[in-house]
């Protein structure tokens, strides 16, 4: 095995969701570390450095979400959650616990492949501090630094509001932000739960970018969770 | 008094009605010492004797030997002590006989007035609450404590007497028994000591028991009683489905003069006799001092108390108001005073009483007249606000000193009849600002200043021309016009803005409520919107888990109850009434409680604590406090109401699912498991044998069988949740476009050979929703669609929003379905028993599809598509939208 390449914790209690995950990722070209639960995770992620953790929600030891907020105390290393669907609020709040992002079980091989990219990508570059200031996919170029949006070459005049929240998005290109996280960033603490702010603003910026809000190109919707916004 | 009458009284009285509900049996007497205790005291007896729990509350023997031998043998109940002004008294138990719970219970003097630290000012008050309590209650009463009758008693006697109990309360007893005694045998134990009279009264003893006054108040006290059985006879009728008469309302129109509180007595006695219902109107013009505020009030409670209603309504016009009011509300007769007419006005027929007689012909008119009153309320007016008034008179003065001096200047420029003007102005500037006593003073001394410095000849009083005469006329004419002018107005915008600051204060109000959902923040934007308009503080209390009244919200946060309050609150929220502060119940209490739901609602309580050292709130405040907390009350309720509906709802649609259930678990759980069974199997016995494509084939079955059996146990999940009435809705707000998008890509992901098409709205429709489950109902619409639509044509969705309601309609063009099953598709058991024909169905999607998107309110349905196909329609409730914040 390449001892270069990028090693991925893999913290799940499940025997056959670790066994596929581990022939999927030596596939793939990773290094895999195998933990069964909480504990045994937490100590892989303190000795063997991992550069992306996949952890899923429920352990029987502790809570995934105490598993996070371990790891948190001490590394910024990217965080990707395995949930069930219909827990929103679990999403939400593994993403506020500052996971990086989220599967929904069952999930595709290809599904989890393209996460864990986009994780790594950003790891290497050193998290957020550095996300790009520029988006340029040769139909729309966003450039924050110059708090300029372009359109097929054409300037787009988008308000205070609409340009922070698109703003967030581009620092995060590749992952979801919660909802609460663009509210609050945006419109304050106070507002976290105003979420009709937030859909106004997105619909009148899916408007402007001639995003068709059906099949959203740029703007994507993560329903009950958040947005993303494609990396480049 | 006529004995047939007083025979007609007893023996109905005797022959009592069986009937449920409150139990009072009143013992009336004429006076002091006719032995209604003593009768009181006989009946327990008799009740004992078969039998029955009775229990004597409080009796007053006044040291009779006779009348304390009759309670030997009856259960007494201990009375309280309480000390005040350092004396030691002894007062009825309220508590310790709510405890006891006898079947009866004996308590004397109904009109006895508790000393301060009880739970309520008046024994009555005792009394009610024992009824409520399903507690039967003998009691005495004298006829002069009942509070009609007080002007009339007082009449007879000279005696005012204070302590009186409202008719109203008289009106619930069952029984009221006459205790007769003739005066001359009422004098003669006078005179033997046998009577007890208060000390104080000692003084009027001779003149008040004399024979023409006892036989008045006797006449009284037997007039009550046939009223009383008049009554009863009435309602007897009624309740048998008699024919009665129908009852026009008496209404009395009141001025807030002296004699209101007459007027309000005299109307209750003449609705009394006809038995029709009653009320009391005062037309408010604005401009009310705080003397006049104040007797509007005290008329107003006393009506209330009295048994009737009433009414302030506010216009220009009295008479308009006043018959607009009677036309409406089926008024038969009309009671006014005579008013304070101006001569004037009487001369030109435009007097009150003048317009009522000749616009409300239909309308019986009565004028009761009170001369004394109508003098000293004349008095009144005349020495009132006399700083005020010096005030004016020094600007009247300074004003004509002023046109004199400008005169002087003129002179020299002007013609003297042109001089007049220039005073003319004086007087009308006067005129706008004041009085107009005391524009008719300046108008009085710029003519004295005009004629005797300017006019000629000058220097003198004397008036040599016409001219002259017309100039005193002018300043007249103009004084009155224009300040009569000038009050009216005043008194208009006062009035207008009084009417103005209440109608500002409960459409903020209103709007607040409107975006509050739940109780808790009701209640945070009411206590809010309360303290603003009102400038107190105010407490919003509500009962824990453990029972308990508590503070939940309040401005400002910290506010402090004492034991006192809370004891107020209490009885408020149990009885729905005021209590505390400014009420006859508990107003030792720091706040003035209001309740916000109807009794044993437990809705909770309002405090409301004015500054210290605020008397009373004025009429205004209080009522605008009143219908401010009467709005929060019903947007508590609605949101109860909601909240129980959508519980309702949930529950509705749980029965529906629940009986399909087992069937289907068995089928469609084991079939896609089978092929997922079946391909492994083949693969693992033989890979080795297998063309690549045939394993790839088998490998794509697993996995597709494996997402259908995820998404078959989805519905089985939403199934039970639905079923078990545990789906909880977790309300956001979304852009209906992102959740048929999510619906859509998930499609797509699933299914990606079925093209869809989708037509949303231009601008952003926001739904109040659980974004998950509305996001499930329509994808199960698709995935059903997608089954039947053939491959090339694509499914088209479409969104709108119309009349207040959002559509998505998902169009296919798959065999459609025929009319008389239309309705059925959604039912559980034909989505079933249809079994495989749908391909691969899970067969319950269009049923929780129904579950989810009724359970917030809307609804779905098959309608046929023009071509060919079926549509299936969705439609939600839109929200009021929310405010803007981009």
């Amino acid at each position: 095995m390449n001892p270069t390449a990028p090693r991925v914790l893999v913290i799940d209690d499940e025997a056959q969701i670790r066994r596929f995950l581990d022939i999927g990722l030596r596939a793939e070209g990773y290094q895999v570390l195998l933990a069964a639960t909480g504990q045994e995770g937490l100590g892989l992620a303190a000795t063997q450095s991992p550069d992306v953790v996949v952890l899923d929600i429920g352990l029987p030891d502790m809570e995934g979400h105490d598993v996070l907020r371990e790891i948190r105390t001490w590394s910024e290393v990217p965080v990707l959650m395995l949930s069930v669907r219909d827990s929103e609020t679990e999403k939400v709040r593994a993403l506020d616990h500052g996971a990086n992002d989220y599967v929904t079980k069952p999930f595709g091989i290809q599904e989890l492949m393209a996460r864990l990219r986009v994780l790594l990508r950003q790891g290497a570059k050193g998290g957020q501090a550095d996300a790009p200031v520029r988006y340029d996919d040769g139909s729309l170029v966003i450039d924050l630094a110059r708090r300029e949006v372009l359109l097929d070459g054409a300037p787009v005049a988008l308000t205070r509001k609409e340009f922070a929240v698109l703003s967030l998005l581009v620092r995060h290109p590749g992952r979801v932000v919660s909802q609460q996280q663009i509210l609050r960033e945006v419109w304050g603490a106070t507002h976290t739960q105003d979420t009709h702010y937030l859909r106004i603003v997105m619909g009148k910026l899916r408007l402007k970018l001639g995003d068709d809000p059906s099949t959203p190109r740029w703007l994507k919707t993560e329903p009950g969770v958040g947005y993303r916004f494609p990396a480049a | 008094m006529t004995d047939d009458r007083d025979a007609r009284a007893n023996a109905l009285l005797s022959a009592a009605r069986e009937e449920d509900g409150q139990r009072l049996k009143v013992f009336l007497g004429a006076a002091p010492g006719v032995g209604k205790t003593f009768a009181m005291l006989s009946a327990a007896r008799d009740l004992k004797r078969q039998g029955i729990d009775v229990v004597v509350g409080l009796v007053e023997t006044h040291g009779r030997a006779d009348t304390a031998a009759l309670l030997e043998g009856l259960e007494v109940l201990p009375t309280r002590p309480v000390r005040y002004a350092g004396r030691d008294f002894r007062e009825f138990d309220l508590e310790a006989a709510l405890l006891r719970r006898p079947a009866v219970l004996l308590v004397d003097e109904l009109a006895h007035t508790n000393l301060p630290g009880g739970r309520h000012t008046r024994r009555w008050q005792d009394i009610a609450e024992l009824l409520d309590a399903d507690i039967e209650v003998y009691t005495a009463l004298n006829v002069q404590h009942l509070e009609s009758l007080n002007d009339q008693i007082r009449r007879i006697t000279g005696v005012a007497v204070r302590e009186t109990v409202p008719d109203a309360f008289l009106d619930r007893a069952r029984d009221i028994v006459l205790v007769d005694l003739p005066p001359r045998e009422l004098i003669g134990r006078l005179k033997q000591g046998k009577v007890y009279v208060p000390e104080t009264a000692a003084v009027a003893l001779d003149a008040y028991f004399s024979p023409t006054n006892l036989a008045a108040l006797r006449e009284l006290a037997v007039e009550t009683v046939a009223s009383h059985v008049d009554s009863d006879l009435r309602e007897h009728m009624l309740a048998r489905g008699d024919a009665m008469p129908v009852r026009r309302r008496c209404m009395a129109a009141i001025d807030g003069q002296g004699q209101s509180e007459y007027l309000v007595r005299i109307t209750r006695r003449i609705a009394e006799r006809r038995g029709a219902p009653w009320s009391v109107v005062f037309v408010d013009r604005g401009g009310l001092d705080a003397e006049r505020r104040e007797r509007v009030d005290s008329a107003m409670r006393l009506a209330r108390r009295l048994g009737g209603e009433g009414v302030i309504l506010r216009g220009h016009a009295v008479a308009d108001e006043l018959l607009a009011w009677a036309d409406r509300e089926g008024v038969g007769q009309i009671i006014v005073g005579r008013t304070r007419e101006r001569p004037i006005a009487r001369r030109l027929g435009f007097s009150l009483t003048q317009q009522l007689l000749r616009r409300g012909a239909h309308l019986e008119l009565t004028i009761v007249a009170t001369p004394a009153e109508r003098a000293r309320a004349r008095r009144r007016l005349r020495f009132k606000d006399g700083n005020g008034s010096r005030r004016e008179y020094a600007f009247a003065t300074g004003a004509t000193a002023i046109a004199m001096a400008l005169s002087f200047v003129a002179d020299r420029f002007l013609s003297v009849a042109n001089l007049s003007l220039i005073f003319l102005t004086a007087v009308l500037v006067v005129a706008v600002r004041t009085r107009m006593a005391v524009a008719v003073y300046t108008a009085l001394l710029c003519f004295l200043g005009y004629n005797f410095f300017f006019a000629p000849p000058r220097y003198t009083l004397a008036i040599a021309n016409a001219d002259d005469v017309l100039a005193v006329i002018l300043f007249l004419v103009v004084a009155l016009v224009c300040s009569r002018l000038a009050t009216r107005l005043a008194g208009q915008v006062t009035s207008l803005r009084a009417g103005q600051v209440r109608a500002r204060a409960l459409v903020a109000l209103g709007q607040q409520l409107a975006t509050s959902a739940d109780a808790d923040s009701i209640r945070k934007a009411g206590a809010a919107a309360l303290a603003r308009a009102l400038s107190i503080e105010i407490a919003m209390l509500a009962r824990d888990v453990s029972g308990h009244l508590k503070v939940v919200n309040s401005v400002p946060d910290a506010f402090a109850l004492s034991t006192q309050d809370l004891a107020a609150a209490d009885w408020c929220e149990g009885h729905a009434e005021p209590a505390g502060r400014y009420t006859d119940t508990l107003h030792a209490a720091s706040c003035w409680m209001l309740p916000l739901g109807a009794e044993h609602q437990h809705a909770g309580v309002v405090a409301l604590r004015f500054p210290l050292g605020t008397r009373e709130p004025d009429a205004d405040g209080r009522s605008l406090a009143m219908a401010m907390v009467q709005d929060i009350g019903q947007a508590l309720d609605r949101a109860r109401l909601a909240h129980e509906l959508e519980g309702a709802r949930v529950q509705g649609e749980t029965e529906r699912l629940r009986s399909a259930l087992l069937s289907s678990v068995s089928h469609d759980l084991r079939s896609p498991l089978a092929s997922m069974i079946g391909s492994a199997g083949t693969l693992l016995s033989y890979d080795a044998q297998l063309p690549a494509n045939e394993r790839h084939e088998l490998l794509q079955a697993i996995l597709g069988e494996g997402q259908r059996l995820d998404r078959y146990i989805q519905n089985l999940l939403d199934m039970t949740r639905l079923g078990h009435g545990t789906l909880q809705l977790h309300r956001d707000w979304v852009d209906a476009g992102e959740i048929v998008a999510a619906a859509v890509s998930r499609m797509h992901k699933l299914f990606p050979e079925v093209r869809i098409d989708v037509h949303l709205p231009a601008e952003t429709v926001l739904l109040h929703v659980h974004p998950a489950l509305i996001e499930q109902a329509l994808f199960n619409i698709l995935e059903n669609a997608g089954r039947f639509t053939p491959p090339e044509e694509p499914i088209r969705v479409t969104v709108r929003s119309e009349a207040g309601r959002l559509l998505v309609d998902v169009a296919d063009r798959g065999p459609g379905i025929p009319e008389d099953e239309r309705a059925r598709i959604f039912d559980m058991f034909y989505s079933v028993t249809r079994g495989d024909r749908g391909g691969k169905g899970t067969g319950l999607g269009l049923a929780i599809c129904r579950g989810m998107i009724g359970a917030h309110g809307g609804s779905v349905e098959a309608l046929p598509h023009a071509g060919g196909g079926t549509t299936i329609r969705v439609s939600l409730p839109l929200p009021p939208p929310p405010a803007e914040n981009a």
